[in-house]
C-alpha cells in the first residue's frame, strides 16, 4: 500500500478497554481509516465490535489508548488516573445509529430530527424543519413527518434515526448492527438508504451480521475477535478468500447458518 | 334483622360542605407533593450523601409510618416541639402533602432511572450537553412515565384525607361523622359517606387504567 497523503480520518491507536479486571474488551486495538472508505467490522459476540464503535462515539471511556479524528486529537487516556478525555467539539462532527432505534417517543418525527440542530447548533426552528422534511422526503418518509415513533414499523424508525443523525451534517457515520432488530422483510429498506448514503462517499464504520449487506457496502473489512483485529483487507479477500484461520472459520459458520 | 332505612334523615348540606373540605385538602396536598415530590426526587437521586440522606430519611420516615400516626404526630407533636400552630386546616394539608411528597418522590425516582440507557446515548451522540440531555430527553419520558402513580397516589390522598377527621378538620369523614351522631343512622349517613368517597376516586381509577393501555401501546 502507498501512503496516504492526506492524513487519515480516523487513527485508533492502542485501545485498551475493559469491564472490571475479568473483562478485557478491546486489547490494543489499532485501526486506521482513510476517507472516503467505508468500513465493515465482523466478527463473533463479544468480540468488541459494539464496544469500538461505542468508543468512537465517546460513549464508553477507554483504559489506555488514543483516536485522533481529521488529524485532530479527539479521545484519549493514558490509564493512569482512568480518565478519559473526549473533545465534544470533535465528538459533533461523528453521527450514530443504533440497533434499537432511539427514537425519542414523546417527539415526533420532525422534532426528533431538530431537537439537536436547533438546541446544539442554535439553528432557527424554520430552517431545521425545512431541512428535516426535505431528508425525510429523500428517504420516502414525507408521510410521516407528523408521526410519532410508536407509530412506525422498525424500519421506518431506523430510517428516522439516520435522517436525525444526518441533520448534523457528520463527518463519519457510524451504524451499530442497524438491521438487527428488524423483521427480515424490513431489512432492505434500511439498508437501501445506508448504500444510498455510500454512493454519495459518506464515510462510514459499520458492525453487522449480515454478511449480504457486508460485501455490498463496504470497500474495507475488518475481523474482530478477541478485542483484536484478526484480519483487515478489501471484502473480497476478508469475506470471500480469508487468510487468517479464525476469519475462515467464522466466515463458514455465518454462511452456513445463513443458508 | 329488622332495620327500615330512612335515607330521608340524612341532610346533604353539611356532607356536601365536608366534601368541598375534603377537595380542598386533596387538591393542596397534591399541589406539595406533585411539585415538592419532583424536588424531593432529584434530592434522593443525588450523588452528595450530605443532601441525598436526609432526603432518603424524609421519604422513608413518610413511607414506613402510618398516616394517622402521621397525623396525629403533626397536630399535637410539632405545635408542642416548635412552638407553632398554623390552624387545623393548614397543619392537614401539611400532613397530608409531605406524606404524599414522599410518595411522589419515589414515583419521580423511579420513572427517571427507567428511562433507558440508550435514549441517553442517542442524546450523546446528537451533541447535547448533559443539561439538555436532562431537559429534553429523560424528564418529558419520565414525567409521563410517571403520571398514572401520580394520579394513583393523588386519589389515595384524598381517601387518606379523611384521618384529619380526628384532628377536627370538618372534611366529609367530620360531617359524616357528626350527622351519624345527631341523626342516630350510622348505616345511612356512612353508606352516603362511603358512596361520595367511591364516586369521585372511581372515575380517576378509569383514568389511570385508560393512560396505563395508551401508555402500553406507545411504548411498543
Amino acid at each position: 500500500m502507498t501512503a496516504p497523503t492526506t492524513p487519515p480520518l480516523v487513527r485508533m491507536q492502542s485501545l485498551h478497554k475493559s469491564y472490571g479486571p475479568a473483562i478485557q474488551v478491546l486489547k490494543g486495538l489499532d485501526i486506521e481509516m482513510q476517507p472516503g472508505e467505508r468500513l465493515v467490522v465482523i466478527g463473533p459476540s463479544g468480540g468488541g465490535k459494539s464496544t469500538l464503535l461505542r468508543v468512537m462515539m465517546g460513549l464508553e471511556k477507554i483504559d489506555r489508548g488514543s483516536i485522533t479524528f481529521g488529524g485532530k486529537p479527539y479521545i484519549s487516556s493514558d490509564g493512569l488516573d482512568k480518565k478519559t478525555n473526549i473533545d465534544t467539539e470533535v465528538r459533533r462532527s461523528i453521527g450514530m445509529v443504533f440497533q434499537h432505534y432511539t427514537l425519542f417517543p414523546h417527539l415526533n418525527v420532525v422534532e426528533n430530527l431538530i431537537l439537536a440542530p436547533c438546541k446544539v447548533r442554535k439553528e432557527r426552528k424554520s430552517d431545521a424543519t425545512e431541512r428535516a422534511v426535505g431528508l425525510l422526503t429523500r428517504f420516502g418518509l414525507a408521510a410521516k413527518a407528523k408521526a410519532y415513533p410508536a407509530q412506525l414499523s422498525g424500519g421506518q424508525k431506523q430510517r428516522v434515526a439516520i435522517a436525525r443523525a444526518l441533520m448534523l451534517d457528520p463527518k463519519l457515520m457510524l451504524f451499530d448492527e442497524v438491521t438487527s432488530a428488524l423483521d427480515p422483510e424490513l431489512v432492505a429498506e434500511v439498508e437501501q438508504v445506508i448504500l444510498q448514503l455510500a454512493a454519495q462517499k459518506m464515510p462510514m464504520m459499520i458492525v453487522t451480521h449480515d454478511m449480504w449487506f457486508a460485501k455490498n457496502i463496504a470497500s474495507r473489512v475488518i475481523f474482530c475477535a478477541g478485542g483484536v483485529v484478526v484480519e483487515d483487507g478489501p471484502p473480497e479477500q476478508v469475506l470471500g478468500s480469508p487468510k487468517e484461520e479464525r476469519t475462515r472459520d467464522f466466515i463458514d459458520r455465518v454462511f452456513h447458518i445463513r443458508q | 334483622m329488622n332495620y327500615s332505612f330512612d335515607f330521608q334523615s340524612i341532610s346533604f348540606a353539611p356532607l356536601w360542605e365536608g366534601l368541598m373540605v375534603t377537595l380542598e385538602l386533596t387538591a393542596a396536598a397534591n399541589i406539595i407533593g406533585i411539585v415538592g415530590g419532583f424536588l424531593l426526587a432529584l434530592l434522593i437521586m443525588s450523588p452528595i450523601a450530605v443532601i441525598r440522606l436526609p432526603a432518603m430519611l424524609f421519604v422513608e420516615f413518610f413511607r414506613c409510618t402510618p398516616a394517622i400516626v402521621q397525623i396525629v404526630w403533626f397536630f399535637y407533636c410539632v405545635p408542642m416541639l416548635f412552638n407553632v400552630f398554623l390552624g387545623s386546616m393548614t397543619m392537614g394539608i401539611l400532613a397530608l402533602g409531605f406524606n404524599l411528597m414522599a410518595f411522589n418522590a419515589e414515583a419521580y425516582r423511579a420513572s427517571i432511572q427507567a428511562v433507558p440507557r440508550e435514549q441517553i446515548d442517542a442524546g450523546i451522540a446528537l451533541g447535547l450537553n448533559p443539561f439538555q440531555r436532562i431537559l429534553y430527553i429523560v424528564l418529558p419520558t419520565a414525567f409521563r412515565a410517571s403520571i398514572p402513580v401520580l394520579l394513583t397516589n393523588g386519589i389515595g390522598i384524598f381517601q387518606q384525607s379523611a384521618l384529619v377527621a380526628i384532628v377536627a378538620v370538618q372534611d366529609l369523614m367530620y360531617q359524616g361523622k357528626t350527622l351519624a351522631t345527631e341523626t342516630y343512622r350510622p348505616i345511612e349517613t356512612f353508606t352516603v359517606v362511603a358512596l361520595i368517597y367511591f364516586a369521585v376516586s372511581f372515575p380517576v381509577t378509569q383514568v389511570v387504567g385508560y393512560l396505563e393501555r395508551r401508555r402500553q401501546l406507545l411504548m411498543n
